[in-house]
């Protein structure tokens, strides 16, 4: 087991010896360690007041801050381990991603709100999308780092362990975190050099599966609303339309300067649903007003370029492609779930990485970064 | 694939995440920085509710004070829905079924599909309790305040009702008070939540706009004053509603009050009426017309007339104002309803009977609503026409009245017309022509006026009746009255221009200007028109706005009487208003005087043996009429002031008006007599209030009888 936080004792002192210049605690990348932690914390205040007037709502938050605790655990541990040596573990950490998601469609698993998505052991809930979503990372960053050149053959494996996670995601069905699987993918096969006809047949492929999905009954109605109230806000049921135009009224009132903690009329009654998970970002909004919500935005910015950096310094093609997975995925994450606060991206229910309730994202999202904090750590060693 | 090559292919997903975020920034800004109010202003909406509790109306009381409209409370039972809407729908049914059959176990009429109604009006807010059933009992309230759980979202509220202590006295004056209706919350400015008529109305019956008092802004559900002093007095009496401003969660649930407006109860308008006389007015023009109904006509000279038929009497009304400026002491119209029948609304089967013409359409205020052929008392105009054009010389002129009346020039059907019953009247002035009603006298001026139309115009009679108030509406406040009919060659014309299938003519002959100059033909006036006319001569020509209220005030202490001395702070007065002046030649005025005097102080004259029967205080002037009308019975009037003594102030003008009754001096002069006698000799009986059954129906009885037994004055 490994164990973190600052080394007092005097065995750990002598091993990372003053004169140790390789040593990896000395090169962990301090500005992403900050705004890691900085957008954990806003997290957490936007978590307490999204829930505080519930009942249980201190439950939530507590529960949400031994998450981040723990995700904070988690993401030093796993930096301190050269991530080539985790990745040589990819077909055991991708199986166990694979069963985990095949066992969440058995009845093991538990459906809320019509997507069987967790597995739910007494206080415990996971939810394997999120795992799943890190051990494809870490399986296609091993497949595609260990090669020169991304043939037809090649790129078809790729696309085969990007795919199955992801068509397993679809049939809980979820279609957010399958999405992510595609994008993650999508950045990595880009970086590691997919050829540009390749690229181009498969967004094709892709626009015409999009199009086949929506007409097809894979998705339930629900979801088919969600997105097309994007598109045509006028043909879709109320409820969409209602969750749409209370996201961004919370958002707009908040102005300039926002209401101040607590004082979001929209947050304290409750007017945007989900608003502690997928709509949290309407409480920064609304209470902290543009110049909070900018500087949220910002902090993402500023974590995306320092992975975006990390990888370009990054010393072997497998952790480089393991930055631009996380990066990729993270990006998404963030873009689509402020967009459709904002209401420029189509509602699909994926949560803001670190701020949104939820442990299993929290968890997840630490790790990931866990990883890249890994990969520029040891890229001397 | 070389470092170079993926660290190219990095660098254009690093641009791909800086247009992103790029995208996001803007975004927010937009809607943060630029949209921001619009937004804001839905928030608001969406959060806050302002609930609205309607005032108490102010009071109405007579001239002295007595409160002949007041407020009780009304225990209704109604229905919150929020705390429903959170049920299923089988528990809701259940007690939608509960609730019905308990209001029933209390003699309530309730039935499961009015409470489901209620449940889904969707015309009130989702905050605001809709009501199931008005007016129930104590026992009710109890019953159901002890049952809360039993029936959750079942509320019990208390609102303000009209009351009348005096029963139905002045019904149509006051009027009565309803439920807003769409219509009329429109033309307030008002919106009508879940409209249906939207779609439905188009911009040509979109209602006027009336103006309401800062404040007092109306709501659906709320009260508003449909017809009499109710209607005309709203922004007096109406009270300022209280609001309610409350904070409500994405649930709908009361999170907090956040300001707190209490209701203000309206103003009290005190009208110009004296509730002893107008009791008294109502019930000798009630019992007259009851008395009157069945008997069998009579013709002039007193048989009974070739095929038999039945007075109807289906209506009457009486005025009496006051001639020196103009205000109304009492309105009388017959027949009345009940207002208390009416304060929770009124069903459709009541309003039916309401507006039946067989029933007399008792909500018709006919003083002022009801049009007549004034007949005889029209004399008036035509006499004074001749005097200042100087059609008779000096005003006055002897004439031979053989009974009937040959026109000069004649080129119609009819050149001889009669008087009542050929009756030949010998030598008469213009006084005697009133005293005694010789209609020849009159011919021969109408015929004359005809003749001389180049010289003296088409229509002197007509424009003096005008400078009356005749063809006009009085502007009294009362809604609803009637403007009357001044016919003139030019009306004709124009008539029969537009609808020439109605008209055997378009031209006006000699025949209609001696019909007009007897107030026949297609002359119609109020009988309020009447009296105003006859106030404006009565006080030397200042032709007054006939008034009903004089003033509107705030009680003090909302507890005790609203008219008590000291209890009461004056919100303005409310002056007499002079509307015009009419001149006239004293000369010519004292020969007039003289000619209605005599009506009743002359043996000959028409009312002389009904006033001598009940005479008043001091002599009377006045004219009587009884007027023709195709196929029915005569319409008897009489209209006159007094006292109508040289250097007294004139202090009461009445006008009389019943339909379907036979003559004026048979029918009309003697009841105006009976209902002013007492009045002028301080000797009224008070108006008996509700708790005073007893005496009402022991007065209505002796009336009756009184009417039986009336003395009959010269057939006109």
């Amino acid at each position: 087991m490994l164990s973190a936080g600052p080394a007092r004792g005097p065995v750990r002192g002598a091993r990372f010896s003053a004169r140790d210049l390789s040593a990896p605690w000395r090169h962990v990348d301090l500005g992403l360690l900050v705004v890691t932690l900085l957008i954990a914390a806003i997290g957490l205040v936007m978590v307490f007041s999204a829930t505080r007037r519930l009942d249980g709502g201190t439950g939530v938050v507590l529960r949400q801050a031994f998450f981040v605790a723990l995700g904070v655990v988690a993401m030093a541990a796993v930096s301190l381990v050269d991530h080539r040596r985790i990745v040589d573990w990819w077909p055991m950490i991708y199986a166990a991603g694979i069963v985990l998601l095949i066992g969440v469609l058995t009845p093991l698993g538990s459906t809320v709100n019509g997507t069987r998505g967790w597995y739910q052991f007494g206080p415990v809930v996971l939810q394997p999308a999120e795992l799943g979503k890190l051990a494809t990372i870490i399986a296609v960053a091993a497949f595609l780092g260990s090669v020169d050149e991304v043939d037809l053959r090649r790129l078809a494996s790729a696309l085969g362990l990007i795919g199955a996670p992801m068509l397993l995601t679809m049939l809980q069905p979820d279609l957010g975190s399958s999405l992510v699987f595609i994008v993650a993918g999508l950045g990595m096969l880009v970086v590691a050099g997919v050829k540009m006809r390749h690229l181009a047949v498969l967004v094709l492929l892709g626009v015409v599966a999009v199009f086949g999905i929506l007409s097809s009954d894979t998705l339930d109605e629900y979801q088919k609303d969600r997105i097309l109230s994007f598109a045509n806000p006028d043909s879709v049921s109320e409820a969409a339309i209602y969750n749409v135009r209370q996201a961004q009224t919370a958002i707009s009132s908040g102005g300039l300067t926002g209401f101040g903690f607590g004082q979001g009329p929209s947050t304290r009654l409750g007017y945007v649903p989900a608003q502690q998970t997928d709509f949290i970002f309407t409480v920064a909004g609304e209470e902290f007003g543009f110049l909070g919500a900018g500087t949220l935005v910002l902090l993402f910015g500023v974590m995306i370029w320092r992975i975006w950096r990390i990888a370009q310094l990054a010393s072997d093609p497998v952790g480089m492609l393991l930055c631009v997975g996380v990066m990729s995925m993270l990006l998404f994450h963030v873009f689509e779930n402020i967009g459709m606060n904002l209401g420029i991206m189509p509602i699909t229910g994926i949560p803001l990485p670190l701020v949104s309730q939820g442990g299993s994202s929290v968890l997840a999202s630490f790790v990931a970064l866990g990883l890249v904090q890994s990969v520029h750590m040891h890229r001397f060693s | 694939m070389d470092t170079d090559s993926k660290q190219l292919r990095l660098s254009a997903v690093g641009i791909v995440a800086i247009s992103l975020f790029l995208a996001l920034f803007v975004r927010l800004w937009f809607l943060q920085g630029i949209d921001r109010q619009e937004f804001e202003a839905a928030s608001v909406t969406n959060r806050l509710r302002v609930i609205h509790e309607e005032a108490p109306r102010g009071r109405i009381l007579d001239r002295n004070g007595k409160v002949l409209v007041d407020n009780r409370t009304s225990i209704v039972v109604a229905l919150d829905r929020e705390p429903l809407r959170k049920l299923d729908a089988e528990r809701r049914e259940e007690i939608f079924v509960d609730l019905a059959d308990t209001l029933v176990s209390f003699g309530v009429p309730a039935k499961v599909a009015d409470v489901e109604a209620a449940y889904g009006d969707k015309r009130y807010a989702p905050q605001a309790y809709v009501p199931v059933a008005e007016d129930v009992t104590e026992d009710v309230e109890i019953y159901l305040a002890e049952r809360v759980e039993r029936f959750p979202g079942v509320v019990v509220e208390r609102k303000a009702v009209r009351v009348y202590p005096y029963g139905k006295v002045a019904v149509h004056l006051l009027g009565y008070v309803g439920e807003i209706n769409e219509d009329e919350l429109v033309a307030r400015g008002g919106t009508v939540p879940g409209a249906v008529s939207a779609t439905s109305s188009t911009v040509e019956e979109q209602p006027e706009a009336v103006p309401v008092p800062e404040g007092k802004e109306y709501e659906l559900g709320d009260s508003i004053g449909k017809s009499g002093v109710e209607r005309a007095y709203e922004g007096d009496l109406r009270g300022v509603p209280g609001k309610r401003t409350i904070e409500v969660n994405a649930q709908g649930d009361l999170v907090d009050v956040v300001s707190l407006d209490p209701p203000e109860a309206g103003n009290d308008v005190w009208l110009s009426i004296e509730v002893d006389l107008q009791a008294h007015a109502e019930r000798l023009l009630g019992a007259k017309i009851q008395s009157l109904r069945g008997q069998l006509v009579t013709d002039r000279v007193g048989n009974v007339a070739r095929g038999v038929v039945r007075l109807n009497a289906p209506q009457g009304s009486v005025v009496i104002q006051e001639p020196s400026n103009g205000r109304i002491l009492a309105m009388a119209s017959y027949p009345d309803y009940d207002p208390t029948s009416v304060v929770n609304g009124i069903p459709q089967d009541l309003w039916e009977v309401l507006n039946d013409p067989n029933s007399g359409q008792p909500l018709v205020n006919w003083a002022l609503q009801g049009t007549y052929a004034p007949g005889s008392t029209f004399k008036l105009f035509t006499a004074a026409a001749a005097q200042r054009t100087g059609l008779l010389p000096g005003g006055d002129e002897v004439v031979n009245d053989p009974g009937f009346y040959v026109a000069e020039n004649c080129t119609g059907d009819t050149c001889e017309f009669q008087n009542a019953g050929r009756k030949a009247l010998g030598a008469v002035s213009l006084a005697e022509s009133m005293t005694v009603s010789s209609d020849v006298y009159y011919y021969r001026i109408a015929d004359k006026f005809w003749n001389r139309r180049g010289e003296l115009g088409e229509t002197p009679v007509q424009d003096i009746a005008e400078e009356f108030g005749l063809g006009a509406r009085t502007g009294i406040e009362l809604p609803g009255e009637n403007r009357g009919r001044l016919p003139t060659p030019q009306r004709r014309k124009e008539a029969y221009e537009a609808r020439p299938d109605l008209f055997l003519t378009g031209d006006w002959r000699t025949g209609d200007n001696i019909n007009t100059s007897i107030g026949q033909g297609d002359v119609l006036a109020t009988p309020l028109q009447l009296a105003n006319a006859y106030s404006t001569f009565a006080n030397g020509g200042t032709r007054h706005q006939p008034q009903v209220a004089i003033r509107v005030t705030r009680a003090i202490d909302v507890r005790a009487a609203p008219g008590a001395p000291g209890n009461y702070r004056l919100v303005r007065e409310i002056e007499p208003v002079q509307q015009g002046t009419v001149t006239m030649d004293p000369g010519h005025y004292a020969t007039l005087w003289d000619g209605f005097v005599g009506v009743t102080q002359n043996v000959a004259g028409t009312a002389a043996a009904p006033w001598n029967a009940t005479p008043t205080a001091w002599p009377m002037a006045g004219k009587t009429g009884t007027a023709q009308v195709n196929d029915k019975a005569d319409t008897a009037l009489f209209v006159g002031w007094g006292p109508a003594v040289r250097g007294a102030v004139p202090q009461y003008t009445i006008s009389v008006v019943i339909p379907e009754a036979g003559f004026g001096g048979a029918v009309a002069a003697p009841l105006a007599f009976r209902i002013l006698a007492p009045a002028t000799r301080g000797e009224l009986p008070p108006a008996c209030t509700v708790e005073d059954r007893a005496a009402c129906d022991a007065a209505a009885d002796t009336a009756l009888a009184d009417s039986l037994n009336d003395a009959v004055g010269v057939n006109d």
